[in-house]
């Protein structure tokens, strides 16, 4: 038993199934974008792209400004993930270090927004925004994906900070910081792997997001790109390979920014967050 | 001395202040995002609002509520709603494990594993129902295909309610067990390899040291993965809306919701459904709650 | 001092950002057009361009929402439940002036018609007349027609000596004698759409239409349960004798185009948008090949076909309202509707359009097309459209799934409808 779970061919299965699972869809949809419309109904169908052509990724760029989508997606994802992080180290931190009573209580409540899906929330948020002049703006997009990320990010900044040792804290106010320079100088740099953590997931979750977006940003110049994905196709028509195309552009920044990053994600998560 | 100071700061009332002022923009924001929009939904599910018929707006008290009752539609869509909530999230967290573990082998290359790892996480959920609802075309997907290759039976997936449902958890359970296994992975780093060299030590066999050692260890990085995981499922959308079966058979709670707020512009019924949509999340963050804190004290 | 005023700038700015202004300064009237991304939005920029350089005075900007009628319809719901003013004008599906009119989303134009009301009116199509009068008001003006054809192999239907069908079972039996002669497995006698989008509304409708049915007659239901199922079966039957193939649940429109195109379908029940493709598509395999007819009746029954189209309709909650009519009536003139034929091979929805010689020589099969669109008829006309629209074409869907018998399926629509219309 002990051998054949130290056997250097089991590491090499597991790889193959973690790395088939993980890629297998986005290699495929990359070889869609490859065939055309007629290999594509071909039958039986094809594995491997017959006559590979890149005219379907003119076509991605050609039928729509698919850059644009990129960019919105790009600065929403980013200034929600930055306004949720200023909005949640600051509730994290008063939660887990300032006296407060009933601490858990408004972590609960913190944690409770999770059970309103946005699905749900649409028509009211609608007018909201209407009230406010903000649909079509960035905006109308950054604040309720702030809120959708609060609960997540509020959950593992607390778990950090609770895991700074107070006396360094102490130590720094001892030396005459205030109670908020001691947590922008001394707190966040020892969170960082944990403000790092919540960062990325709350960049994913905005990302993600499409009804939403579909509703209160229908304008091109404000189309994110799960929406704008969907603009490819007609009344009648299902252009795949267009789509294709399209879909594999838009997982480059994806891929790149796991790249970078994928190294702190795992240890963000391992060094203190997330635990319960 | 310099303590004694400090003590005396920490108690002092100036304090709380600060930290309530440090959580004001939170729960400002959830007011007006959240709860300000929940209370305008719980109050038009006691009215008669259905905006294209263009009648005037009436209380009705309870009859919204009788009627999903009374709506096979609407149990239809609670039914999915939790085969689906049923089925993904301990597939996830079967399958995150599985995958977490595999990842936790010590690989030379870790750049492709982690990439693979976080790929379908960092995939929007709506590609992923498009992608997956092409895989399981009866003509031309690749799961037909490969049935056919290796002698079975094709089936036309989205003409029947239990396949669709089947290919929908598929696909959920993809993309999600790609989070859960990044949680879980980063919950197993933090185990101690002593531990299991104690273990080895005793003659533990590797499957004991699985359930005596890895599994109580990762329970709590699985208790706070669960609850996110499945208010999320609970909410299911995209993906059973990019793949639909046969006529409705395979609807969500969320999309009726959707239906008949925005297709339908019937916005008091459509507030009750989202009602009874806050009350499932609710009990079942009330149920997780308790285990929690029971598992705590 | 100076300090503090920077600061107020840059707050300025800073607010700017997140809360842009929408309201423009007033010299030139702003109008804005929403249409769907399917409409050629070239087109209408290349329209708006020319109506400006005659109004001046007029500024046109175009907002181009989802590609299809359902996405369009999501957006529009959400932006007028709001009671918003920054649409003007909006080109809605022919199966909505019901719904906007009900919910006073549409401006009635018949004021601003007046006293060449009827003059104006009746050089449209009467159908088409007719679905964008709601009550007696004018809701809407015509803008794009279309209509279900059915598109056949002229090569193969001469080859075996066979006309065109008129009844849905001649059908059925020149499509088997083809499909044997071809002896090709991968032939399809028919091609419809069984999948529960919009076009299966339709599906359900012609059979039904045919022997006479309604779905709502003076406001009130008249579901017909006989016609109903016999209409189904119809279908059922076209499949389970393998004329239509076996997975006609999957079939969306498209796919029937595509099946149609790729030479592997004798009959298809597709719109007018596939004319073009089939003639020019760039792997086409039928070019010259394809006849459009009227579709077959049902037994006893007479020939419909259903209606499409898209009308232009000015917003109750824009601030531009007589400017709005006055672009929309230009843009519902005979000259653009030549246009749109010309440039985007839209159906016109005047019959003196179908007999321009210039449109003619574009598009030789627009005298084909006529007598079938002068068969169409409008979908249900209710406010409750979408809702109805699910009941029939889900139903329709699972029975071609076959997860539910015609009698099932027929008990959802009845209560699905009594809901809808309660």
């Amino acid at each position: 038993m002990n051998n054949f779970f130290t056997a250097k061919r089991l590491r090499w299965v597991a790889a193959a199934i973690v790395l088939l699972n993980g890629f297998f869809p986005a290699v495929w949809i990359l070889f869609t974008s490859l065939k055309n419309e007629v290999e594509l109904t071909a039958k039986p169908i094809t594995y491997w792209p017959q006559n590979p052509v890149l005219s379907n990724y003119v076509a991605a760029f050609r039928d729509q400004p698919l850059p644009g989508y990129l960019l919105n997606s790009v600065i929403v994802a980013c200034l929600s993930m930055l306004l949720a992080l200023f909005i949640s180290t600051l509730a994290a931190y008063a939660i887990a270090r300032l006296n407060l009573k009933r601490r858990n209580l408004i972590l609960t409540g913190i944690i409770a927004v999770s059970m309103f899906p946005l699905v749900t929330l649409m028509v009211p948020l609608f007018e909201i925004m209407r009230g406010l002049n903000l649909l079509n703006s960035y905006t109308a997009l950054v604040l309720p994906y702030t809120v959708l990320n609060l609960p997540i990010c509020t959950l593992i900044l607390v778990s950090f900070f609770q895991d700074i040792p107070r006396d360094i804290e102490n130590a720094a106010m001892i030396d005459g910081c205030t109670r908020l320079g001691a947590l922008w100088h001394v707190v966040m740099p020892l969170a960082a792997p944990g403000v790092f953590t919540a960062g990325i997931l709350a960049f994913v979750n905005a990302w993600d997001e499409f009804l939403l977006s579909m509703s209160m940003n229908a304008a091109v110049a404000y189309r994110t790109l799960p929406v704008g994905i969907q603009m490819y196709q007609g009344e009648f028509s299902f252009p795949w390979p267009t789509i294709s195309a399209a879909l594999v552009i838009a997982l480059v920044p994806v891929v790149t920014v796991i790249l970078i990053f994928q190294e702190r994600v795992v240890s963000g998560l391992t060094s203190g967050g997330l635990k319960g | 001395m310099a303590t004694r100071t400090l003590r005396d700061r920490l108690l002092d009332p100036g304090e709380t202040a600060l930290a309530w002022a440090l959580l004001s923009p939170a729960l400002l924001f959830i007011i007006v995002i959240v709860a300000y929009p929940v209370a305008t939904l719980v109050i038009n599910s006691f009215f008669d609002i259905r905006l294209s018929r263009g009648l005037p707006i009436t209380f009705i008290g309870f009859d919204n509520y009788a009627a999903a009752f009374a709506d096979s539609m609407f149990w239809r869509a609670v039914k999915n709603t939790l085969i689906i909530t049923f089925v993904t999230v301990p597939g996830a967290l079967v399958v995150g494990l599985g995958l977490a573990m595999l990842a936790n082998m010590p690989f030379r290359f870790r750049g492709p594993i982690r990439l693979a790892l976080l790929l379908p996480w960092a995939l929007p959920l709506a590609f992923v129902g498009l992608i997956f609802a092409w895989f399981f075309h009866s003509e031309y997907g690749i799961i037909n295909d490969l049935i056919r290759r290796f002698g079975g039976e094709p089936r036309i997936w989205f003409n029947s309610p239990g396949l669709t449902m089947m290919a929908i958890c598929i696909a959920t359970i993809w993309k999600t067990s790609s989070f859960m296994a990044l949680i879980l992975l980063a919950g197993l780093q933090t185990i101690p390899a002593s531990l299991y060299e104690a273990a080895e030590v005793d003659g533990a066999s590797k499957w004991t040291q699985f359930t005596e050692i890895t599994l109580p260890l990762l329970v709590p990085s699985m208790l706070v993965a669960l609850i996110f995981r499945t208010l999320t499922a609970i909410q299911s959308f995209d993906i059973p809306f990019s793949m639909p079966g046969p006529g409705e058979e395979s609807q969500t709670l969320a999309m009726y919701i959707q239906l008949n707020t925005v297709d339908y512009l019937d916005l008091g019924y459509g507030s009750t459904l989202a009602v009874f949509m806050f009350m499932l999340s609710m009990a079942t963050t009330f149920v997780y709650l308790r285990y929690v804190r029971g598992d705590k004290d | 001092m100076l300090h503090k005023r920077l600061l107020a700038i840059l707050a300025f700015q800073v607010v700017g950002v997140f809360f842009p202004a929408h309201a423009q300064s007033a010299s030139p009237i702003a109008l804005n057009v929403y249409v769907g991304g399917q409409q050629r939005p070239d087109i209408m920029r290349d329209l708006f361009a020319q109506y400006t350089a005659l109004h001046p005075g007029i500024k046109i900007s175009l907002e181009v929402g989802g590609a299809t009628s359902e996405l369009s319809q999501k957006y529009l719901n959400m932006v007028l439940t709001a009671k918003d003013s920054t649409l003007d004008i909006f080109l809605i599906d022919i199966i909505r002036p019901a719904q906007f009119a009900a919910a006073r989303w549409a401006e009635p134009l018949d004021s601003y018609l007046g006293s060449e009301h009827e003059a104006y009116l009746s050089r449209f199509l009467p159908a088409y007349r007719e679905a964008t009068t709601v009550g007696g008001k004018v809701i809407a003006l015509p803008a794009l027609a279309d209509s279900l054809f059915l598109y056949y192999r002229k090569d193969l239907l001469a080859k075996y000596g066979e006309l065109p069908p008129a009844t849905w079972p001649e059908l059925a039996r020149v499509a088997k004698k083809i499909q044997q002669g071809e002896a090709d497995p991968n032939l399809q006698g028919l091609s419809f759409q069984g999948k529960a989008v919009e076009g299966a509304v339709c599906t359900f409708l012609l059979p039904y239409w045919s022997l006479g049915g309604e779905i709502i007659r003076d406001g009130k239901t008249s579901f017909e349960r006989g016609k109903a199922e016999a209409g189904l079966n119809m279908w059922r039957k076209m499949v389970s004798d393998g004329v239509a193939k076996k997975n006609s649940a999957e079939v969306g429109t498209d796919d029937t185009r595509k099946e149609f195109q790729a030479g592997r379908v004798v009959f298809g029940v597709i719109w007018g948008y596939a004319w073009n493709h089939f003639q020019s598509g760039a792997d086409t395999r039928v070019k010259d090949k394809v006849g459009v007819i009227k579709l077959p009746a049902m037994p006893g029954g007479k020939s419909v076909s259903c209606m499409g189209g898209w009308n232009w309709a000015v917003s109750a909650y824009g601030k531009h309202k007589a400017e709005s009519v006055a672009l929309v009536r230009w843009l519902a003139s005979p000259e653009v509707s030549k246009q749109l034929a010309l440039k985007g091979s839209f159906h016109p929805v005047f019959p003196s359009v179908y007999k321009d010689p210039e449109v003619l020589a574009a598009a030789p099969w627009f005298a084909d097309a006529l007598p079938v669109v002068e068969t169409a008829r409008p979908r249900p006309v209710t406010p409750m459209y979408r809702a109805i629209s699910d009941a029939l074409r889900i139903n329709t869907n699972t029975v071609m799934a076959g997860v539910k018998t015609p009698q099932q399926a027929l008990d959802e629509i009845e209560q699905r409808v009594a809901r809808a219309l309660r």
